[in-house]
Order: structure tokens, then sequence, then C-alpha cells
């Protein structure tokens, strides 16, 4: 290994070391803390041939790379967060050396302490709401393309336009009443809620349309009582698909306030 | 690299997991967790300086749905057509560009103040008194 670099993950405090025991770092280095005024920052050692600026910027445009240094990134970060709160860091972050780790935790010293409050007993969940492309919420009639249209008589043409433009909307308002009232509801055992851009389905190879991304932040207590929600709300919209992940450390909560 | 334990292969359909399973905190798929560590958490600038948005990867992966196909191809950025895991007709690829250019120019159109607006509404948690 030839130089290297603190590579921080996340940051916590009053954590137990031993959740750490057997989970490797990134390249298999050990994970460490550094301590500041009752912050700890979670650390691992990297060679900065791969993590210093020339190395990142060719490894991150490696989707094999970028994956392998996300997943690890994050089961730090979830191992951390099941034991204690977790102010999780972006992809990346990496300090020379532990006095410049303890710099950074003095400087955002008040900022971290306030996110680790805010999220200290909650968990981050997900909640995807789909179209399901199999079974469609407002079938437009059939026709569109059929021989019958290729020559379109006046009224029955309009008329038809008219219902097909009627149905299509009725069919996108549903949806979006569905998604509303499924995000107020879920809301309403969440301390705090974000809606997140709809993903790519390129990028995460789901069906349908991805109609909601929403991230909650739920108390340990309420989590029996927000999955429950769930289930109901799932059986009460069949027509789209609403999918729950988690919990997951609150990263959708934990930012600071500057860039 | 080491993964989570119990992690599933990301190429497992998102959408075959059952919708109201909710045993274990099961890993999230990749798009989950990049949408995360980078687009969320905390932002405390290190020694090593590397800026994501310069990364055209990840500016495409993440920012897919703002970055057009033509300026990445002009960037001379193509790896998608081999790229297993965005495996999609290149026809589509463009014609679903297209579609969503005309639906962002409709939106900033219809929002006078135009790009950005989204991403600034939601660098806030939105506040309840749960």
């Amino acid at each position: 290994m030839g130089e290297t670099g603190r590579y921080l993950y996340v940051v916590t405090r009053d954590l137990d070391p031993a959740a750490l025991v057997d989970l490797p770092g990134l390249g298999g280095g050990s994970l460490e803390l550094v301590e500041y005024e009752g912050l700890l920052a979670v650390v691992s050692s990297v060679d900065l041939d791969e993590y210093g600026e020339e190395g990142l910027r060719a490894n991150l445009e490696n989707l094999d790379w970028l994956e392998g240094a996300a997943r690890c990134h994050d089961a730090v970060v979830q191992a951390v967060a099941a034991v204690a709160p977790a102010a999780p860091l972006r992809l990346a972050t990496i300090c020379l050396d532990d006095d410049a780790v303890r710099l950074r935790l003095r400087e955002w010293h008040a900022a971290l302490v306030q996110i680790l409050d805010r999220v200290q007993g909650r968990s981050e969940w997900s909640v995807k709401i789909f179209t399901d492309e199999r079974r469609p919420p407002a079938p437009a009639h059939a026709g569109g393309s059929g021989p019958d249209d290729e020559r379109p008589s006046g009224a029955a043409y309009l008329q038809r336009k008219k219902a097909d433009t009627e149905a299509r909307l009725a069919g996108e308002t549903a949806a979006l009443e569905v998604v509303e009232q499924v995000h107020e509801t879920l809301a309403g055992y969440a301390e705090a809620t974000r809606v997140l851009p709809a993903q790519d389905p390129r990028l995460t190879r789901h069906e349908g349309t991805m109609l909601h991304n929403g991230a909650y932040l739920v108390e340990a207590a309420r989590e029996p009582d927000f999955v429950a929600c769930v289930t109901r709300l799932v059986a009460a919209h069949p027509h789209v698909t609403i999918d729950l992940r988690g919990p997951w450390a609150p990263y959708s909560f934990a930012m600071l306030d500057q860039r | 690299m080491t993964e989570g334990a119990g992690a599933t292969p990301s190429t497992r359909p998102y959408y075959a997991t059952s919708p109201s399973r909710t045993a274990a905190p099961q890993p999230a798929n990749l798009a989950d967790i990049l949408e995360r560590i980078l687009d969320k958490g905390i932002i405390i600038a290190g020694d090593i300086r590397i800026n994501l948005l310069d990364i055209e990867l990840l500016t495409i992966k993440i920012r897919l749905l703002i970055v057009s196909v033509d300026k990445a191809q002009e960037m001379g950025i193509d790896w998608w057509r081999n790229d297993p895991m965005l495996t999609t007709s290149e026809q589509g690829l463009a014609d679903e560009n297209r579609q969503l250019r005309e639906r962002i120019e409709a939106l900033e159109a219809a929002d006078g103040s135009g790009r950005g607006t989204a991403t600034e509404a939601d660098e806030k948690p939105e506040a309840r008194s749960g």
C-alpha cells in the first residue's frame, strides 16, 4: 500500500466498538473510531492510489468499483445505524489523517449533534408506488389504430378522442390521488418525510411507472404501526404496487444545511 | 468487495419483492443506495477533493432524468450501450429521452422559476408533528 488516507463512513456517538468487529471496511481495511468531544467518526485506511483524487476520478467511472464501494459504505453505515444514532457521510469523504478528521468533527460539531438528536431512535423507511402495468387502473377502450380508424369521420372521431382523453385524465388523477392519500396517511406515522425524485427504470429495472418515491423517518416504537399501515394501504389500493423497504440508516434526514 | 449479510444481487428485479414484505432490513438495490450515498447524507469536504458531479457515470446514472443522451454522447459517454444494467433498445432510450425532455420543458415552461426548483425544495425535510 502506498500513501494512505482516512475514509469517513458515518458520524455517531455512544457506539459500542463491538458493533464494528468482523465488519470489513473498503479494501478490507479495519474500521476504527476517531473521537472528538463525544462525536465518533467511523473510519478506515484507504490507499490513496485508489482513493486519491486521480484514482477516484477513474474508479468512480467504473460501475463495478462504484457498486462495491457503495455497498461497503452502506453496510458500515447500516451496521452503525442499527445500534446507535448515525449521520452517514456522502460517498468518498477522505481526510489525510486522524487530526484532519477531528478538525472536521470540531468544525461541524453543533450541526452533527443536532442531526444525531434528530435521528436518534428513528429509522428511514422507503415507500415507492408504481403503476401496475399488468392491471392498468383505467383501461382505455380498445381501438386507436384499427382499420376503422384510418379515415376517422368527424363526430365519431372527436367523441372517441374526447373519451380517450377523459379516460387518461381520470387514470392520472386517480393515480395522483392514491399517491397523495398514501403519503398523507404515512406522514401521520412519521417524524419527517421527504419526497425524492422518481427513479429511472433503467437503474432500478422496475416495471410500470414510479409514481412516488417517499422517505419516512419513523420512531422505533411506531414502526409496527407504520408497517401495518402500509399493509392496509397495499390492500386498499390493489391497482398500484406499493413497495416498502427498511429500516434504513436515516440518509435522507441527515443533511447539513450548507453545501 | 464485501457486501452486507444477506445481500441480494443487484440484478434481481426490484419489483419482485412482495409489496408488504418487511421481515428484515433487506439491502437496498443499487439505485436506492446510490441515491442516498450520493445525493443525501452529510457533505463535509475532506482533504481529497472530488466533485461527484464531475463524474459522468454518476451524473448520468443518478440524474438520468435531466441529462440528455445527446449531451452525453457529445461528451463521448456511451457506456450504456454495453451496460447490462441499463439494457434498453437504443430506439427506446432515444424515445424515452425525448419524451422526458419534452416533459421537462413543459414543466419548466409552466413553472417560471425553471429548473432546480424541485431540488431546492427537496433540501429540507418537511417537518411533521407526528
